[in-house]
């Protein structure tokens, strides 16, 4: 029972609820601009849709074009069952895998892949996208490090489910799960960051990367992409909700229930914010980011000040 | 009865490995042109006698005694697990730089009397063994010398290049300095306890702040720490590949061992002000390396830099485990330590991997610029692919050994941040986590654009178009290197064996296989299966929809050329306009043409960097002791014979009054 129950669980938090995110995110952002929009399940359309196409692969690509798509899903796959972003619903068995540098460095295994699938078509559009991206995250990953180090610090352990299990220090939580929207902001590519629906390639990040990908493999991207949208907004909303100190003391159903809804309701807040931001110019993207990880530097010396 | 009694112990495996390196350098003596078989199968044979003591020979320590004395102190050896982990080290190292270099010194032929840079190997080999074994100061300052003249040797072996014969002086120059340091040092500690032994040497207070600084200093001018790592960029690029894989694998590593054996180590110089001072170098070196490597075109040169970088991780582990030390948290200490030697063991390995990569473009092209390069991942797939895998695990990325190393830093941190006194040190010890995490990704950015540019997309000239890829035995020694960084991170909990009997020295009582709880051999088995499942679904679907091979996308303009492909320079450009103060980054762009306004017929754009530390430090100051020293000199040495014989009669004359009294 116990088993099956967890299959479903885990089933449903891969399959539905990231292309769902997607698809609210996306419904909320036109009607911000007053327009109906595509149908909420308009993700698992298009995925249907580019797996069914044929592809196009350039004649310069070279095996790590193909292989990058491939890694970086299963990365993403792994990384969704073993980060608690809808709430902490994994057996205790899983324990020494979901320590937050583990996760932290096999996502970044996925980018390094995507970087180098970047330049592999000798597309300039790549090169710019790649060079950018890996810009963008060397502002992220310290922020992220640190933030998540100064939460660690509370639950005196680097593991994700130790530091969930338990009730976080309020200023800390505030501090940790602002800066980790910031980030998340700017690791999925989004506004104020990145424009995900521009169609000027000189202006674009993650969508320059991706630009020779077509049918299945860009199908497969999209989904990762989707995946990882629910990773970094998830445990951030997962972060601020431990503010409310009765949250981790209800049972597992409820927590998992008010945890999507508050997804949901961040998804939406980023629609809103697409709808109502500018994109920045790129020479500010740093300042942008700064805020982010004095954020975090401020949780490190709560957390530093508590021990 | 062990293997290692069956081979006549670990004194006997030690005195086969110099046997062969012997031999192998009395037939390179010998025979300057030739480079085979016969020099590379003894070679081998000794990197093989000390990977025996170091793996099979168990754990006790064991003194080897020479019957002969260096003045008062002893020709003495110890082999203990400590120094069983450098002679691995070498060892590993050791056997495939071997196999790689008659097929990379080929193309050097004409230019270069091969027997003779294979003796300088075989006496590098020699040295570094020997500086690792050595018991007391003079053994090791003896040894620790011919390690330098041999790799300087080495450095020169393409002499006729004015640019490499300035590299080689300066390489001379800095290991001079440093051996000057520390001779100052082992002197001072040694009017202290009076004993050349190490083991003796137990110092500690303000005492052994003196003799600490100054070993420090010569050690760290040898390990490429900053401020002392300026010749590491200009002599790795002079270097041939093989030997720059050995010194930055391995030789500079020889400095991280004797800074364990006399800082850290059983008896030892524990001045407390150590500690902080190797955590904050290090840290500076690690930024220091990778935001210089960022902006490197010639590809030796970005890897010197990478090792400035990967020393300063080191340095960190061994700043951790001394400030735990001090905090009483012998946990933490000993992860620092387990940290500081296993990121060594993996920086040789892949560094090692990624200069014989190098040395592979290089025989094969003649290029090592990157902006000339690219598209070798279908001319040189081998290579390539040795290549990426390094890459991947310079930057940490598991499940390779590079991510091992950095989580144990990682939680050194975090056991800092846990156990500090004060709130300062806790939020340093979490400030350093981030720290580390800016490093690595700095490190992905710089390899990123390394691989991209020079295996990837079109090949940017003549040569790179026209490339092969490399012989069998280049190509089956980096291959042994690149399953050597796959085996050494998904085994790491094997690796930790070893590990804890070193960091059982300074505290007891803890087993380190207790602290690595990471399941990399099942997550690596997860991983390759899911990968493989998506590909096999990938595979079935495009059995109904073929995939299309076309151009890449170029807007309607027609094909693109391999000029309009992002360059390096411009790959690295936002990184480094951000941290553009600390070395002077300019960007120069000229548009030329009639009407060069509204149509420019010429657009160059160059970038500017200044290091600042050699321009504005280093150079007036070697600058103003020439010319002190030229004065001075010249005075003393006017060419006059008269002259010359008064000197000679003064030293006569001090002589006897010495030796009369």
């Amino acid at each position: 029972m116990n088993t099956l129950i967890l299959f479903i669980f885990h089933a449903v938090n891969l399959l539905v609820i990231p292309l769902l995110l997607v698809g609210l995110i996306r419904k909320f952002k036109a009607l911000m601009q007053n327009r109906t929009g595509a149908p909420i399940l308009q993700p698992f359309y298009d995925l249907a849709k580019l797996l069914r196409k044929s592809q196009t692969v350039s004649k310069t690509a070279s095996w790590v074009f193909t292989l990058a798509p491939l890694v970086s899903l299963a990365i993403a796959l792994i990384s969704a069952i073993l980060v608690p972003w809808s709430s902490a619903l994994l057996n205790p068995e899983c324990a020494p895998w979901t320590n937050f540098l583990l996760v932290l460095y096999l996502l970044a295994l996925g980018k390094f892949l995507t970087l180098l699938a970047a330049i592999d078509t000798g597309s300039a559009f790549g090169g710019l996208g790649a060079s950018r991206e890996a810009t963008i995250s060397m502002l992220v990953e310290p922020t992220l490090i640190m933030g998540l180090g100064a939460l660690a610090l509370g639950a005196r352990s680097t593991n994700l489910l130790t530091i969930y299990a338990d009730p976080i220090n309020p200023f800390i939580a505030v501090l940790v799960g602002l800066a980790l929207i910031i980030t998340a902001l700017a690791e999925l590519s989004r506004m104020p960051v990145d424009d995900p629906t521009t169609h000027l390639e000189l202006t674009m990040v993650h969508e320059a990367m991706i630009l020779e990908y077509s049918g299945r493999s860009l199908a497969i991207i999209e989904y990762a992409v989707a995946l990882r949208t629910c990773i970094f907004l998830g445990l951030a909303v997962q972060t601020l909700l431990h503010i409310w100190p009765e949250y981790y003391a209800l049972s597992i159903f409820p927590r998992y229930l008010i945890g999507l809804s508050a997804l949901s309701i961040l998804g939406i807040a980023v629609a809103v914010a697409e709808g109502v931001l500018v994109k920045l110019k790129w020479r500010s993207v740093p300042n942008f980011l700064a805020y982010a990880a004095i954020l975090s530097l401020l949780a490190a010396l709560v957390a530093a000040a508590q021990v | 009865m062990s293997v290692s009694e069956l081979l006549g112990g670990s004194a006997a495996c030690c005195g086969a490995a110099l046997f062969f390196w012997l031999a192998a350098f009395i037939i390179g003596m010998c025979r300057p042109k030739y480079s085979g078989p016969a020099i590379t199968i003894p070679m081998i044979a000794g990197s093989v006698c000390l990977l025996l003591v170091a793996l099979v020979g168990g754990y006790e320590t064991i003194f080897i005694r020479v019957p002969w004395f260096l003045g008062d102190a002893g020709f003495f050896f110890t082999v203990d697990p400590l120094s069983r982990w450098f002679l691995a080290i070498i060892g590993i190292v050791g056997i495939p730089v071997a196999i790689f270099s008659p097929g990379y010194l080929h193309h050097l032929r004409h230019r270069v009397s091969l027997g003779y840079v294979w003796a300088a190997l075989a006496l590098l080999m020699i040295s570094m063994a020997g500086v690792v074994l050595s018991a007391n100061a003079l053994v090791f300052l003896v040894t620790w010398e011919v390690m330098a003249i041999s790799s300087f040797v080495l450095v020169i072996s393409d002499h006729e290049q004015r640019e490499i014969r300035r590299a080689a002086f300066i390489y001379l120059g800095a290991t001079r300095t440093g051996t000057a340091f520390l001779m100052a040092g082992f002197l001072w500690a040694h009017y202290l306890t009076g004993s050349w032994l190490f083991t003796d040497w137990a110092l500690s207070g303000t005492a052994a702040l003196g003799p600490a600084i100054l070993i420090f200093i010569g050690l760290a001018t040898k390990a490429g720490c900053w401020p002392f790592h300026l010749w590491l960029p200009i002599a790795h690029p002079a270097a041939p590949a093989p030997v720059s894989a050995l010194m930055s694998g391995v030789m500079i590593k020889t400095a991280i061992y004797a800074m364990v054996r006399i800082f850290i180590v059983g008896n030892h110089i524990n001045a407390p002000a150590i500690g902080p001072i190797l955590l904050i170098l290090g840290a500076i070196s690690a930024f220091w390396g990778v935001i210089f490597a960022l902006l490197q075109h010639d590809l030796k040169r970005l890897l010197a830099y990478h090792s400035v970088e990967n020393i300063g991780i080191i340095l960190m582990g061994l700043g951790v485990s001394l400030i735990a030390t001090s905090y009483n948290a012998p946990v933490i200490a000993q992860l620092g330590l387990a940290a500081a030697l296993f990121h060594t063991l993996n920086h040789a390995i892949f560094k090692s991997l990624l200069f014989l990569g190098t040395g592979a473009i290089d025989a094969r092209t003649h290029l090592r610029n990157v902006e000339q390069l690219g598209g070798l991942i279908r001319r040189m797939p081998w290579t390539a692919a040795a290549f990426i895998v390094g890459s991947a695990s310079i930057c940490a990325l598991p499940p390779l050994n590079g991510f091992a190393s950095e989580w144990l830093l990682y939680q050194g941190f975090f056991g800092l941040a846990m156990n500090g006194p004060s709130v300062g040190s806790r939020l340093a010890a979490l400030f350093l986590m981030g720290w580390l995490a800016l490093i690595g990704a700095l490190a992905i950015a710089c390899f990123v654009k390394a691989v991209g540019i020079v295996f990837l997309g079109v090949p940017r000239s003549e040569k790179a178009e026209n490339a092969h890829e490399a012989g069998p035995g280049m190509v089956s020694a980096q291959v042994i290197l690149a399953v050597l960084c796959a085996v050494l991170g998904i085994a790491a909990t094997t690796v930790m064996i070893p590990l804890s009997q070193i960091t059982a020295q300074i505290g007891n009582d803890v087993s380190l296989t207790g602290v690595w709880t990471l399941p990399m051999p099942l997550l690596a088995i997860i991983l390759v299966l899911t990968v493989g499942a998506i590909a096999a679904w990938m595979n079935q679907l495009s059995k109904a929809h073929p995939s299309r091979t076309f151009i890449t996308w170029e807007c309607g303009f027609g094909d693109l050329g391999p000029r309009t492909q992002y360059t390096a320079a411009s790959f690295a450009q936002p990184i480094s306009r951000i941290f553009g103060a600390i070395y002077g980054y300019a960007t120069q762009i000229t548009v030329g043409g009639k009407n060069r306004r509204l149509f420019p017929q010429t657009v160059d754009a160059e970038t500017t960097h200044e290091a600042y530390l050699e321009t504005k430090v280093y150079a007036p100051f070697l600058r103003n002791i020439q010319r002190a020293a030229g004065v001075f000199l010249m005075r003393l040495q006017a060419g006059s014979v008269h002259q010359y014989l008064f000197y000679m009669a003064l030293v006569l004359g001090l002589l006897i009054w010495v030796g009369v009294h």
